[in-house]
């Protein structure tokens, strides 16, 4: 089943087109990795989502029903976490999340279980502090923990690591990976390892429109082109090595970067040996022989150019 | 209807925790307590300061004096003190994005406007009936018991004054962007009023002068009836502006 569903939609700012016909729908379970540039519109389609933005065309449905403008019922299904969640300060965690539990319409009793629950699944049991003090990571996770309050089929989390620091955005990303078997994630961002890590479909969103859509293994082996980089010991030699490789045939686009040489080649093994061959036959020494992985970024930057 | 209450109670404790509580209290207790008093020191301080050769000579005060100082100070100091207190009431949570995971979770954007309308009236409310209730006792001590023609009714009259700045500040605070688009904009229309209450036509209708005859009522020079008409348009405008309020919110972008 579709959690989420958006069809011909549109928006623009003025004249500033910013969503031009976006087409897309997410699977129950899955984890969709939402990739843009800064201003592709990843936060706008969000907002849009949740009915806090109008649309100028098209349909939005969640769980099936569709989403209206301003007072949305479907907000009961999605978990949000902003951007930059901004919380009550002089509340405390528990008391803030007691407040969500009560609006959602949760019991006393669920909502003390839950918010146990949650507190120490995102780190911040024991926490009595009032949020006022609270560090970015803090926040983001206190974020994910209400966000998750009312058990929501559709999760939205905009950029959630993109302001946070290496420990938390592992953490963060752990977090994510620990809800993903109870509900699906939407997840926006512009850091690419973190789609690698977590997400399991993607959609890359460029000028308004998903350029590329599918699971992400599928897309990884599909723009596969395997490169190689080789890196010597004797850095004069490098040019002397660059032009006998090029005349290799299936040898393409070779890059030279201080003492070491990347380039893209069809076939590693057959390829990879003549190559091989040919660094034993001019004597050169090697310090590295890499055959690299193809990275989302390179399927990323060649999208939206 | 839980969402009203949850939020309802979120706002009172958002009103202690921020200091909105004390200081109103604080503020409007001082009125209460001030006004009788000053009425009584008055004479004294004048004579203080008497120049030589100028002899000033004033009536002993009597309770009337302190009442004027009552709904002077409320009326001048206390409006704006309330103004300034809830002015940022709406506006700061939607400039700070605070609404947005409250919105998220399902609450209707009405329970929230009516949520904080209901938070703010009953601590005006508190800190009036806190100031009249200070007020009158003090003035009973200093001087003597007294009766009083409509008083109750005078202070209704400003009370419902009160409530009608507050769904004025709504109005405005969602009508405008920013934290001082609201404080603006109710400024101007409370200008507005007072300027038309310089219309001898008007003032019957005018709400301004339910903060502006409170004297009168006491002294008998304006008569109950007198205060009918402006007590309804102001209930109307009041309900009105609150409408008006809801309607904009609900589309407002965030």
């Amino acid at each position: 089943m579709d959690i989420l569903k958006l069809g011909h939609v549109c928006k623009s700012f003025g004249n500033l087109s910013v969503i031009d016909d976006l087409n897309f729908t997410v699977a129950e379970h899955s984890v969709f990795g939402f990739i843009g540039r800064n201003g592709a519109g990843k936060t706008t389609t969000m907002k849009m989502i949740l009915g806090f933005l109008p649309l100028c065309g098209g349909e939005i449905y969640v769980c099936g029903e569709k989403v209206v403008y301003g007072n949305t019922k479907t907000n009961r299904h999605i978990g949000y976490l902003p951007d930059i969640p901004e919380f009550y300060g002089y509340m405390s965690p528990k008391e803030y999340l007691k407040l969500c539990g009560q609006i959602t319409g949760l019991k006393p009793v669920q909502i003390q279980k839950k918010t146990k629950e949650l507190l120490s699944i995102v780190g911040l049991d024991g926490v009595n502090r009032r949020i006022k003090g609270f560090s970015r990571g803090m926040k983001q996770r206190l974020g994910i923990a209400q966000a998750l309050l009312n058990e929501p089929k559709l999760l939205i989390c905009d950029e959630p690591t993109s302001a946070l620091d290496p420990a938390g955005r592992k953490e963060i990303l752990d977090i994510l990976s620990l809800v993903r078997d109870k509900t699906t994630i939407v997840f926006s961002t512009h850091v690419l390892s973190d789609v690698e890590r977590i997400c399991d479909t993607i959609g890359i969103l460029n000028k308004g429109k998903l350029v590329l859509q599918g699971e992400l293994s599928e897309i990884k082996s599909t723009y596969r082109q395997d490169s190689v980089r080789i890196e010597l010991t004797d850095k004069e030699k490098i040019l002397t090595l660059k032009e006998k490789i090029q005349r290799i045939p299936s040898v393409s686009g070779a890059e030279i970067y201080d003492k070491s040489m990347t380039f893209n080649l069809s076939g590693v093994k057959e390829t990879g040996a003549k190559i091989l061959q040919l660094l034993a036959d001019e004597g050169m020494t090697v310090s590295k022989y890499e055959v690299l992985e193809p990275s989302l970024e390179n399927v990323f930057l060649e999208v939206v150019k | 209807m839980r969402g009203y209450i949850a939020f309802t109670r979120k706002e009172f404790t958002e009103q202690i925790r921020t200091y909105k509580t004390l200081i109103m209290l604080a503020v409007f207790v001082v009125f209460g307590m001030m006004s009788p008093l000053l009425a009584k020191l008055m004479p004294e301080f004048l004579s203080s300061m008497a120049i030589e050769g100028v002899k000033i000579t004033m009536a002993d005060p009597t309770y009337l004096d302190a009442y004027t100082q009552f709904f002077k100070n409320i009326t001048q100091m206390g409006i704006i003190v309330t103004l300034l207190v809830f002015s940022g009431c709406v506006s700061s949570e939607v400039t700070k994005g605070t609404l947005i995971n409250i919105l998220s979770k399902g609450i209707s954007r009405s329970a929230v406007i009516i949520s904080k309308y209901t938070a703010s009236v009953t601590l005006w409310t508190l800190s009036f009936a806190a100031a009249a209730a200070v007020n009158y006792g003090y003035t009973a001590y200093l001087f003597g018991s007294h009766s009083t023609h409509n008083l109750l009714l005078s202070c209704l009259c400003l009370w419902l004054f009160g409530a009608f700045v507050i769904s004025v500040t709504f109005f405005a605070s969602t009508l405008t962007k920013g934290n001082y688009g609201g404080l603006l904009v109710t400024a101007a229309i409370l200008g507005v009023l007072l300027m038309l209450n310089m219309m001898p036509e008007s003032v019957r209708y005018n709400p301004v002068s339910l903060a502006a005859n409170n004297m009168a009522l006491l002294n008998n020079t304006v008569s109950t009836a007198d205060m009918m008409a402006a007590l309804g348009v102001t209930l109307v405008s009041t309900v009105l502006c609150l409408t008006v309020a809801l309607c904009i919110f609900r589309k407002k972008i965030l």
